[in-house]
């Protein structure tokens, strides 16, 4: 067995003692009439906050902190831990209250939000590499303006050299729209190979009313389309892998503060 | 060099005495002279050279008195300077201390080099003569202190090293005003080559010096008694193969798209016979096999491994002539010692206790298996000690890794998450700690260098000049030259230029942080690694 296996069984069978103490804990304390809430909500809290200490690790890259992977597993297993936690924490799928229901929106948007991220985490990368391009993603931009630069160009070209525009009106109808920005990115995030279909449909339209000069120039400027959707593909998924944090770290902070205040009113209040 | 200064040297002793008619037409000892020496001036207490660099050329003492050290002496007196780990709170008082201004230097630091508000004639004196040489301080101090030698009038140093591209092993300064011929490596080869004189006077020479205890190091041979192995030294030929500066040629080679082992120089021919071992000494090789119309890898040898032994002993045990089952050609430089087939069949293969394995007669891997090693030779990603490896299907992009080697770097990262891609592999722009580091030959200060303690290839920021010939010598283009600035933000100005200060960087595997490289540490789905392609598996990477 392989280090990263063996450390993700343990921390599962952590996790799973963890939680099993925590139900024995808890079914005694209600045995004896007391309120499991009390103790079941603190180390609710306790695990929030260690799942928040993964965004601080990042931070303090220079501190030998252990490495990022291990607290990323923790992260994971930590998040599914919590998610059992809070059910035996409110008894229930959805609470009662305004404010408690306000804690649930949250509480279950932060969870959903890291799954879908470590789902999309596992399944783009591979996407990624079979475009059989690599780029950063700060650089796509400059890409995209080459290759429309060059599409342009090539266009120019042909319609110098052959006297006829109809490629030059081809691109201006249609795959000037392609060129200017990245484009189908629904499709791409969604794993669609509408994009490729319509390049070959635009390159079939306009390829019956060209004569043989006119196609090779064609031929280019489809190859040129299709490197550009390849860095469209990057950009889409690329964008997704980036943006859920945005909305993943907001929820966790508003989470988290709900929280700090459910905790001060219910010790004032209900303790 | 001058008309006077060519005439001054032929009437030299060490320079008449070669013999002039061995040489032909077309590469005159005259012409040698001209085209690879040079005549360097040193003033007392220049270091010419320095223990632990690599450099391309000897030297022969014309005037003055060197000294050579012969114990133990600091670091810093070669203007290196010895890395200290930072502690846990040194460490995390990066976060606060790290200003959002990338490369920012203490001015104080460079008092020796002129910047544009000291813009005196003194500073500007000052700066030449200190910032193109490391110099010993204090001559009287470091004669009394440590243990040297005096190198006077005619000695001749540094061939072994130019020659077999191996690092200076021993430190030599200027006692007196001095002055050198500095000859490249490609004269010495040429003098070697057509003088008998002067091949016996390097080949005796490091026979005595290294050879034995080489030998003596190296399993084959380390059985054998003093006079066996005396034998076997006075037998060993010396042998070089492909271009010192293989990185120009290289990529010139690459540029016309004429790569793989058929345009390589070849060191051994499948199928021819095997007249001895090679031993490689330094650089790489490539042991093929033909394979359809071209030549499949199968492995590559570097320094410390042989080729032809399973061959001579198939021969020796058999009775019969075994020829070659693979061909062997040069991957850039290559230094080697032949071992002829005589002495090894009368000394070495008797008393063999652990014979060697059978002769290569076909491929048992697929083509893919092969791929990667065959992608990692042609790229020469096998001089990689420490290269950065990363998987592209479990790599999301984040760029954790270039923002942890940001925060341990002073806010600017010290390589790009980009570089050469193989199936689901990328090797990103990272310094990879060469095994041979085309980067350290020819710094004129020895800034760039060895670390004692790990062997990473580090660059001493105080010494180094910013001249970017580790840029440009690195073939994989993973050192950069930055422009430095103040604590303001404003970039510091060489005064005599007007040009911005430039300081080489490139990855140190986070030699003063703890921990170890934080690039590794901060990928939260172990993508990136660092790899010697070397020893690591291929296959299991």
């Amino acid at each position: 067995m392989d280090f990263a296996r063996a450390r993700t069984m343990m921390v599962w069978l952590a996790a799973g003692i963890i939680f099993d103490l925590l139900l024995v804990e808890s079914n005694s304390v209600q045995i004896l009439l007391g309120n499991s809430a009390e103790l079941t909500g603190y180390w609710l809290f306790g695990i929030m906050v260690f799942l928040a200490l993964f965004n601080l690790r990042k931070k303090l890259s220079m501190l030998p902190l252990g490495n990022a992977s291990t607290w990323l597993l923790l992260h994971a297993v930590g998040g599914i831990l919590a998610l059992a936690t809070y059910w035996l924490h409110t008894q229930s799928i959805w609470p009662n209250g305004i404010y408690e229901r306000a804690l649930a929106v949250l509480f279950y948007l932060t969870v959903l939000s890291g799954i879908a991220g470590y789902v999309v985490q596992r399944v783009y990368p591979s996407k990624l590499t079979q475009t059989g391009v690599e780029v950063i993603y700060d650089r796509i931009p400059g890409h995209i303006a080459e290759l429309r630069a060059n599409a342009e160009a090539l266009v120019l070209k042909c319609c110098d050299e052959t006297r006829v525009d109809t490629l030059g009106q081809h691109y201006l109808d249609t795959m000037e729209w392609f060129f200017r920005r990245p484009r189908f990115g629904f499709s791409h995030v969604a794993g669609s190979q509408r994009s490729r279909q319509w390049i070959r449909q635009q390159d079939a339209n306009v390829r019956r009313y060209l004569n043989d000069e006119e196609k090779t120039y064609l031929d280019e400027l489809t190859n040129l389309a299709i490197r550009k959707n390849r860095i469209d593909v990057h950009y889409a998924l690329q964008s997704v892998l980036k943006r859920w944090l945005v909305f993943h770290i907001p929820v966790t902070v508003a989470l988290m503060t709900l929280s700090v205040w459910h905790l001060m009113v219910v010790n004032v209040y209900a303790l | 060099m001058g008309e006077r200064d060519v005439e001054m040297l032929r009437a030299r002793p060490e320079i008449a005495a070669i013999d002039d008619d061995a040489f032909p037409d077309n590469t005159p000892l005259e012409g040698i002279i001209r085209n690879d020496t040079r005549i360097v001036r040193y003033r007392p207490g220049d270091i010419v050279v320095r223990e632990g660099d690599y450099g391309n050329s000897a030297f022969l003492v014309l005037s003055g008195k060197l000294r050579v050290f012969t114990g133990d002496y600091p670091d810093d007196l070669l203007g290196r300077g010895s890395v200290e780990k930072k502690g846990l709170f040194a460490a995390l008082a990066q976060i606060w201390q790290n200003s959002i201004i990338p490369e920012v230097r203490d001015k104080s630091q460079f008092s020796t080099q002129a910047l544009r508000q000291e813009s005196s004639k003194g500073s500007r004196a000052r700066r030449r003569e200190s910032t193109a040489r490391v110099f010993v301080q204090d001559i009287p101090v470091v004669l009394n202190e440590f243990k040297t030698a005096q190198m006077v009038e005619g000695a001749l140093f540094g061939e072994l090293a130019a020659l077999g591209r191996i690092p200076r092993t021993t430190t030599i300064f200027a006692e007196t005003s001095a002055t050198l011929l500095e000859i490249r490596w490609q004269g010495l080869r040429e003098i070697r080559r057509f003088d008998e004189g002067f091949r016996r006077i390097i080949d005796t020479r490091y026979r005595e010096n290294a050879l034995r205890i080489h030998l003596r190091e190296t399993a084959l041979f380390s059985g054998l008694d003093e006079d066996s192995l005396s034998k076997v030294v006075d037998a060993t030929l010396f042998e070089t193969y492909g271009a010192f500066d293989w990185h120009v040629s290289y990529q010139r080679m690459r540029s016309s798209g004429q790569t793989g082992a058929q345009n390589e120089p070849p060191i051994a021919r499948q199928g021819e016979y095997a007249d001895g071992i090679l031993m490689i000494r330094a650089g790489f090789a490539r042991v093929a096999r033909e394979y359809g119309s071209g030549q499949r890898t199968l492995t590559y040898l570097g320094a410390g491994d042989s080729y032809g032994l399973e061959e001579l002993y198939a021969g020796w045990k058999t009775g019969k002539s075994v020829n070659l089952g693979t061909s062997l050609t040069a991957l850039g430089y290559v230094d080697a010692l032949r071992v002829p087939a005589q002495v090894l069949e009368k000394y070495v293969f008797p008393n063999l206790e652990i014979p060697p394995g059978p002769v290569v007669d076909g491929i048992d891997r697929t083509l893919a298996e092969d791929a990667l090693l065959e992608w990692a030779v042609e790229e020469r990603f096998i001089n990689a000690t420490q290269a950065m490896l990363i998987d592209l299907n479990k790599c999301v992009r984040c760029d954790d890794c270039v923002r942890a080697c940001g925060s341990t770097h002073g806010g600017n990262p010290r390589f790009i998450r980009h570089g050469k891609t193989f199936d689901h592999w990328m090797v990103a722009n990272a310094c990879m700690h060469c095994a041979d580091p085309v980067c350290m030959i020819g710094c004129p200060t020895g800034a760039i260098h060895r670390s004692q303690v790990g062997g990473s290839v580090v660059i001493n920021d105080d010494t180094c000049i910013g001249c970017a010939t580790c840029a440009s010598s690195c073939p994989y283009s993973n050192i950069r030259m930055a422009e430095i600035n103040d604590r303001r933000g404003v970039a510091l100005i060489d005064s005599e230029s007007g040009r911005p200060i430039l300081k080489a960087t490139k990855c140190d595997l986070c030699s003063t942080n703890p921990g170890g490289p934080a690039c590794v540490r901060a990928c939260p789905h172990d993508a990136l690694s660092r790899v010697d392609f070397h020893h690591d598996t291929l296959g299991d990477l």
